[in-house]
């Protein structure tokens, strides 16, 4: 489903560069749940970013779904986002302005999804995140728990085949950040819906099937989680 | 899609409701006084543009070198029509400014305007009467038609639309006239009168030497008029060399053509100053709209970090940009739909006072046919110059950085802001110099010297001409009788705009054009005019009626005449002897510079000597008035039944009401300008500082003094108000130099104007900076960084 090959990303500062990516050369298939781990500043973050397309690598290949992502119009890049990628932040990223239902809405207004089927598709996801209740409240309303909730439903209503996910629990305490990676797993295996993850914590690793460990922009290890 | 911006654009309004209000109503403030300047100049600038013939209508003027004049004698408007078959209609009218009363049954009235014109001018400006425009019977009949407030005093019951006979001057005289009926002078034309008498011809004994008359003209539909003024040109020459008349100064006279849609407001003859103002206004307004719009474009800039989030967040589900930008110009287009609405209701508010200050009847409901596609319009543009760009820099945001957490919309576009922020407070000190500069001219009006002594002169309305010193002098014995008068004297004209005649006078072999200005006994004693050498007219001296002749400074300076008195200056077929010279007397204002004239008891080719003036004792004013009423018929028998009058100084005041008309919409535009750069500031200052609340909290924690933060919040405004100072300071005194420059007589430019708008602004700005910061100051650090 992707694959990187060789990509680099640096800074250039009065000519020294500073490398945030090196080399960095893989491939993950559909279906798989995939942590990156490694210490701060190891580029985690760019790496998901990278791979989201919100940035562009100094120098490498990066094909999505056998397209070269280098090569791609920004409107193509659009497309993408509206119909295979889903995205999930730390800070949730829910829009103020918007009560729940509103949020979860809005993907599928890009996706000019029609009206009927739009808020067929939300209930059910209300439903299923056992929120229904909350739908009408706004986010500062909602503890973070029920915030990143959103943010998944968010992600997952417009139905993508990949979930980039930045320190989903990050912010969260530790009971709630159990739910939202065992709503993750459960994603993963009962649906088929592959996951990147960021993750400082081991457990939430565990979760997946493979770590990718990163140190100063370099793969040091590729390990498969046993189950 | 549209439905949920809306709602999302609704919740922002609520949510930042005092700088979304301060938005609005900033912007309704800026419209409102744009709507109304608007109406305005389009009011000023469309006179007669109701009569069907507007584009072809034009005023033959003649070009005398020296000045311009729109008289020209009665016999152009025959050759005119006998030569020039490219004109349509000619016609000739002539003001008769002799007030005199029309007494019916019913009461009497003082008929002081009234327009004499020939049937065609009638025609051209598309006059209807009472009966609809009658052709008159021969040479002799005039058809005699009064405004309705004359008509209702004088004929309170009149149904139907038989003429009436009147009385016309005293009861005694027992002169009458026909009233056919009334007319209503259209008050958006320029031809305005009491009354119009109609006639066949005008004018038929007087040659090209009696140039009293106004020939208008009406051509065809695509004449050449460069042209037709060449060959009235020729044709008004031909008759004057016909005629032996200004043998000598006929090759420094030319005539022109003034298109009718000029003569409001930039009329050849006279000068362009209403046509400036009215511009100015319109500039003014425009400028406000600007304010308005850097407001609105800088605090939707500044919000930027709010909205950031939301836009990064929509691009990755999928927006494009165009949609978000859409969406941003959609919100600004709702705040400036509610602006303009708002907007309105100020207007129809404020239309009275408006209206009241500038005597126009404008309304809403009148202006709305230019309203209908100008509202929109304003609105789009308005809507385009302050949304395009906040909405490109919003929609812009990356979302990789805004969803990192720490971003600072307001670093990217920061200069620009402060660039926005410079320009809107350099508008405001240009307002703030402005108006202390025109308060100081204003004032100097009022109080600087005129040379001459308007308080506690009573003008007379009088219809007897006093042309003879020996007839006055039976007036002024019986009037003199009264207690309190000190003095009383008649002329042509009174000082207070009046236009008196010029002609050319010599001495030693130099001629050169003085106004006249034809006087009796005591002329200069009852005005308190200063004498420089010489002395006044006296009874002592015989000739003084005879050939004496008073000169003022201006005039010996032209002469260049060290010691004039004594010496012999000709005109109008007299040898005149200078016995005094004058100081010099502001008798048309602060406008024009002081005229060379000249005095004289005799003058054959003066004007009629209408105007009684008394020098009255201040503590015995109302008994001389009172005395004045009592013996009125015994005093002046000829003049009629009712003694009327002016005070001198209200005569002279109104030269300086249109000053006073400037400085009133020039206060109220400054303080609008500045009231909304101040809330422009208010909310810039309010934005400032919740960014920068982390940075305060830290900066006293590591133990910043409350006053410190304050300086260091204020410093980096006070920066962006320097240089608005000194980018304003040049433009205003560009402006002010402009506008003192149409004074003769004015203020000097200093220094204090321009330091005091410089500190006024200052002080606003630090009071503004420092209400919003106080808040943030006092606010526990704990309480802000446990936050962030």
């Amino acid at each position: 489903m992707i694959t990187l090959s060789n990509i680099e990303k640096y800074y250039s500062n009065k000519g020294i560069k500073n490398y945030v990516l090196r080399h960095v050369t893989t491939q993950i298939h559909p279906g798989e749940f995939v942590s990156i781990m490694g210490p701060s500043g190891a580029g985690k973050s760019t790496l998901l970013n990278v791979l989201g397309m919100l940035e562009q690598p100094t120098y490498g290949k990066y094909e999505f779904m056998g397209e070269d992502v280098s090569l791609l119009k920004e409107s193509k890049r659009i497309e993408l986002y509206r119909h295979h990628i889903g995205f999930v932040f730390q800070a949730y990223h829910l829009i103020d302005e918007m009560t729940v239902a509103e949020n979860i809405e809005a993907p599928l207004l890009y996706k000019k999804v029609g009206g009927a089927e739009r808020k067929s598709r939300v209930a059910d996801i209300l439903d299923r995140f056992n929120i229904v209740a909350k739908k009408d409240l706004f986010p500062n309303q909602l503890s973070g728990g029920q915030q990143q909730l959103v943010g998944i439903a968010r992600a997952l209503v417009a139905q993508p085949s990949i979930i980039l996910a930045d320190e989903p629990t990050g912010n969260l305490q530790s009971t709630q950040a159990l739910q939202i990676m065992d709503l993750f797993k459960k994603l993963n295996q009962e649906e088929g819906i592959t996951i990147i993850q960021v993750t400082h914590s081991e457990v939430n690793a565990t979760y997946g099937s493979r770590i990718l460990h990163l140190l100063d922009g370099v793969i040091k290890e590729d390990e498969a989680v046993l189950t | 899609m549209f439905k949920l911006n809306l709602k999302i654009a609704l919740r922002n309004l609520k949510r930042n409701f005092v700088i979304s209000m301060i938005n609005i109503g900033g912007l309704s403030i800026a419209l409102a006084a744009f709507i109304l300047i608007v109406l305005y100049v389009n009011y000023e600038t469309s006179y007669d543009k109701h009569n069907p013939n507007y584009e072809n209508i034009y005023i033959v003027g003649r070009d005398l070198k020296d000045f311009k004049t729109n008289f020209t004698p009665p016999p152009l408007a025959e050759i005119i029509e006998q030569n020039c078959p490219e004109v349509a209609l000619v016609g000739k009218m002539t003001p008769s400014n002799l007030e005199f009363p029309l007494i019916s049954d019913a009461g009497r009235i003082y008929i002081k305007n009234t327009m004499v014109m020939n049937f065609n001018a009638a025609k051209i400006f598309d006059l209807h009467p009472q009966g609809g425009l009658k052709q008159p019977q021969g040479e002799i009949e005039r058809l005699y038609y009064l405004n309705e407030a004359s008509m209702r005093t004088l004929f309170p019951n009149k149904k139907d639309s038989m003429p009436e006979l009147v009385l016309m001057g005293g009861k005694t005289l027992g002169l009458t006239a026909p009233i056919q009926g009334k007319i209503v002078p259209n008050p958006h034309s320029n031809l305005q009168f009491d009354g119009v008498a109609i006639g066949n011809n005008l004018g038929v004994a007087e040659g090209f030497g009696f140039p009293n008359y106004y020939t208008y003209i009406q051509v065809k539909p695509g004449t050449d008029i460069k042209a037709l003024e060449a060959k009235i040109d020729r044709l008004m020459k031909a008759g004057m060399i016909k005629e032996k008349i200004d043998m000598g100064s006929l090759k420094n006279e030319r005539v022109f053509l003034d298109p009718l849609a000029n003569l409001h407001l930039k009329p050849q003859a006279g000068n362009d100053t209403n046509y400036k103002v009215v511009m100015a206004l319109f500039i003014l307004s425009m400028l406000i709209v600007v304010i308005a719009c850097i407001n609105f474009t800088n605090l939707t800039i500044a919000q930027a970090n709010k909205r950031a989030k939301e836009v990064g967040i929509k691009k990755v589900l999928g927006s494009y940009r165009q949609l978000l930008t859409m969406q941003f110009i959609t919100e600004i287009l709702i705040q400036c739909v509610l602006s303009m609405l708002l907007a309105l209701m100020l207007a129809e508010l404020f239309m009275p006072t408006f209206n009241n200050l500038f005597e126009v009847p404008l309304s809403l409901a009148a202006g709305a046919e230019e309203l209908y596609w100008m509202l929109p319009l304003i609105l789009l543009i308005v809507t385009f110059i302050a949304g395009v760009y906040p909405a490109l820099i919003l929609s812009g945001f990356k979302p990789a950085l805004v969803l990192k957490g720490n971003f600072e919309a307001g670093l990217q576009t920061s200069w620009i802001r402060k660039g926005l922020l410079v320009v809107q407070f350099s508008i405001a000190v240009i307002f703030i110099a402005g108006i202390l500069i025109v308060n100081r001219q204003v004032e100097y009006l009022h109080t600087e010297d005129t040379g001459f002594e308007a308080n506690q002169v009573l003008v007379i309305k009088n219809q007897m001409m006093y042309n003879k010193p020996e007839v006055f002098a039976t007036f002024r014995d019986k009037v003199m009788k009264i207690n309190g008068v000190k003095s009383a004297t008649v002329a042509n004209v009174v000082p207070g705009g009046e236009q008196t005649g010029s002609n050319g006078y010599t001495v030693e072999g130099r001629e050169a054009l003085l106004d006249f200005i034809d006087v009796d006994y005591d002329y200069f004693e009852t005005l308190g005019i200063k004498l420089k050498s010489g002395r006044t007219f006296s009874k002592e001296f015989k000739s003084d009626t005879l050939n004496a002749a008073i000169i003022n400074e201006t005039a010996a300076a032209k002469y260049g005449l060290l010691d004039p008195v004594g010496k012999t200056i000709r005109g109008c077929n007299i040898d005149y002897k200078i016995i005094g010279v004058i100081k010099d007397f502001k008798s048309q204002g602060f406008e024009a510079a002081v005229q060379p004239t000249i005095y004289a008891m005799k003058n054959p080719c003066g004007n009629p000597r209408l105007s009684i003036m008394l020098k009255v004792d201040a503590a015995q004013m109302s008994a001389v008035l009172a005395a004045l009423k009592a013996q009125w018929s015994g005093i002046n028998r000829l003049d009629g039944e009712d003694f009327r009058y002016d005070f001198l100084d209200d005569l002279y005041g109104r030269l300086f009401k249109k000053q006073e008309q400037l400085k009133a919409v020039f206060f109220t535009a400054s303080m609008l300008t500045v009231f909304i750069a101040v809330l422009g500031l208010f909310a810039f200052a309010k934005i400032m500082t919740s960014n920068r609340r982390k940075e305060i909290a830290v900066r006293k924690v590591l133990g910043a003094s409350d006053f410190q933060v304050l300086k260091l919040l204020n410093s980096s405004f006070l920066w962006m108000l320097l240089i608005a100072n000194v980018l304003a300071w040049p433009l205003v005194y560009l402006l002010a130099r402009t506008w003192l420059d149409t004074f003769a007589y004015r203020v000097e430019l200093s220094v204090v104007p321009f330091a005091l708008a410089g500190v006024i602004s200052l002080l606003l700005a630090v009071i503004t900076v420092s209400l919003q910061a106080t808040k943030a100051v006092q606010a526990n650090p704990a309480a802000v960084l446990k936050h962030e």
